[in-house]
């Protein structure tokens, strides 16, 4: 089993879920003290230490505290604060969308159907339903409404009417960790999302062309404006600084059952496969030789019966994955985020995450040249049974929900930290009440961990109370703090 | 069993992806010369074309920096940049290289003597 880091010490690799942040409440406690808050603690070590976490938690419920650094000012996180703005306030003169229109930051950075079915019909997602020059040729809106599936003209815009592909909206989370390769960066669904020099960096520029043109002319100037360089490097820096940084190091010490055999079947080479191109649950493909990074595959999704945007009826073309005229391999998405950001593959074939490991069960892999390629490395075709599925699907959830949780404690500090403006600070709130409501609900999807679902449902009741007004919101934030942690240990051991 | 897996994959992965970063042709076509992030001016020539050897499909362009010699492939990608005037991009071919015209061109990653595309600024 891989270990969990000691006390008070950090451990890199599964800082990616945060487990460094359990070790430090139990040397810490919290007083009311007049109209504040006093904090005491035993032992002050390890990177997210209280004093650290709560100091500024102080501040912000009147306490004084006459060790509280100024902060400094930090070109790196100011880089990231301009990327963020521009990711979701910036439409580059174009017709009003957003890169936070595809990519929202309260559903996942992603979209589905059920989202997509609450936003209002002047939601500039919706800009073809009602900007007459957009109206053909730019967006299939029953396919967006239905399938959460955007037009994309990646084998070029000679052809309007016959020559585009429907693609889902890919999460841009733990891009750290998932878009390097040894042949160079691999961005968007078949790897070649981006103009220029292919890298992330140049991808807002092929966004905003695609998506964000007034006109199917697509003028640079008129239509849209191209972003400038420093705004390339800011939306760059905002889409590195999302999620997940590092790997993991599986197998972590889960405590359920299932989702623990899920793991084993995973991790297993001869069964489940899944970690010869998912290793460790991420984006990168390791056959026994060491990592070979991001890669692309022909996994068939494309040949699966029963599509369900060609079921429609639709004009939907074959999608041919990487290059112009493409060579039918698409890129490989971490695992960690899937989860809660269904649907899953290119077209968003499926709804589930138990659907898309049975994937891997079918003919329609088992035929596919990667299939094939598994299948004589490793002496047969991958066969996995009902509970098996499950299992992997359970553990898939479980990860998820790790990540949701770290993600959600590291927003629920920064936002008690007093280092950020009342605007950041509610956005911080806002993340945190999201991802632990999205722990909960990847649970409860599949009946794992129900009193780990229990206090996750309670720290969501504190945030939301804290987010309300400042009055207590000291008192909130701890008490989320201590539900989460609660919840992650009824996850892994020696959380 | 595992070592000839790895072997094959990574020869289907290189196959697969070439051995260098992919630009989408497809949006590339709209950027105006010199605008080609992370590209322009480091992996691209912009200068005017000196020359034009139709026969051997070759042009020399001029830049600041001297006379460059390089080949037009039958893959070589051509489009017209006509963002001076507020008309949307399109494609070219051979006959719209002439002497004298702006250019930017990528040269080919494997081959820096072939053009992968050229755009041409529009005649005015």
């Amino acid at each position: 089993m891989g270990e969990l880091p000691p006390a008070n010490a950090s451990h890199p690799v599964n800082s990616a879920i945060g487990l460094e942040t359990l070790q430090v409440d139990s040397a810490c406690s919290v007083d009311q003290v007049g109209e504040g808050w006093m904090v005491s603690c035993v032992t002050l070590s390890g990177p997210q230490s209280w004093s650290r976490a709560l100091a500024p938690l102080l501040l912000l419920t009147g306490c004084q505290t006459a060790s509280a650094p100024e902060p400094t000012p930090d070109p790196k996180a100011e880089l990231i604060a301009k990327g963020r703005r521009l990711f979701f306030e910036e439409t580059f003169s174009g017709n009003g969308r957003t890169c936070g229109t595809c990519h929202p930051a309260a559903n996942n950075l992603t979209l589905d159907p059920a989202f997509i079915a609450r936003l209002p019909p002047t939601d500039p997602l919706f800009v073809a339903e009602f900007t007459p020059a957009l109206a053909k040729n730019f967006e299939n809106p029953r396919l967006m409404r239905e399938f959460a599936l955007i037009q994309e003209n990646l084998d070029g815009f000679a052809d309007l009417e016959n020559r585009f592909v429907m693609r889902g909206v890919p999460h841009v989370l733990a891009q750290p960790t998932s878009i390097a390769s040894p042949a160079g960066p691999r961005t968007g669904w078949s790897g070649d999302g981006a103009p220029g020099d292919g890298s992330l960096r140049s991808f807002a520029v092929g966004a905003v062309i695609q998506h964000f043109t007034k006109t199917l002319a697509r003028v640079p100037g008129v239509d849209f404006r191209l972003p400038t360089e420093a705004e390339l490097d800011a939306m760059e820096a905002f889409q590195l600084s999302l999620g997940r940084q590092n790997e993991l190091k599986l197998p972590l010490p889960l405590k359920g059952t299932v989702a623990r055999r899920g793991q084993a079947l995973f991790l297993d080479n001869k069964k489940g496969k899944c970690n010869f191109c998912h290793e460790n649950a991420g984006a990168n493909a390791n056959f026994g030789g060491g990592s070979i990074g991001n890669a692309n595959f022909n996994t068939g999704v494309e040949n699966l019966p029963d599509l369900p945007a060609r079921l429609t009826g639709e004009k939907v073309p074959r999608d041919d994955g990487f290059r112009q005229p493409g060579d039918g391999t698409f890129n490989t998405p971490p695992l960690v985020e899937a989860a809660d950001t269904p649907p899953f593959f290119h077209n968003n074939a499926v709804a589930t995450i138990e659907a898309a490991v049975g994937f891997y069960d079918g003919d329609t892999f088992n035929n596919s040249p990667a299939g094939k390629l598994l299948a004589g490395a490793t002496g047969g075709p991958l066969e996995l049974d009902a509970t098996q599925i499950q299992a992997i699907a359970s553990f898939l959830r479980v990860l998820n929900a790790l990540e949701n949780m770290r993600s959600s404690l590291v927003a629920l500090e920064l936002a008690a930290s007093g280092r950020v403006d009342e605007k950041r600070r509610n956005d911080e709130l806002a993340l945190a009440q999201a991802d632990t409501h999205d722990a909960a609900k990847v649970l409860e999807g599949a009946s794992l961990h129900p009193q780990a679902v229990a206090h996750l449902k309670g720290a969501g009741r504190a945030i939301h109370r804290a987010q309300r007004g400042w009055y207590s919101r000291a008192q909130r934030l701890q008490g989320a703090l201590d539900l989460l942690k609660k919840a992650r240990a009824e996850l892994v051991e020696g959380a | 069993m595992i070592r000839s897996m790895y072997l094959a994959a990574i020869l289907v992965v290189l196959a697969a992806s070439g051995s260098h970063a992919h630009g989408q042709e497809a949006t590339e076509r709209f950027i105006p010369i010199g605008q080609s992030p992370g590209q322009s001016g480091k992996t691209t020539l912009i200068g005017s074309i000196q020359s034009v050897d139709a026969q051997g499909r070759q042009l020399t362009i001029s830049t600041a920096a001297g006379a460059s010699k390089i080949s037009v492939t039958e893959r070589t990608k051509i489009w017209i940049d006509r963002s001076a005037s507020k008309q949307t991009n399109s494609l070219g071919g051979v006959a719209d290289l002439q002497a004298g015209r702006r250019v930017e061109v990528k040269w080919d990653a494997k081959d820096k003597s072939r053009a992968e595309w050229i755009k041409v600024e529009a005649a005015p």
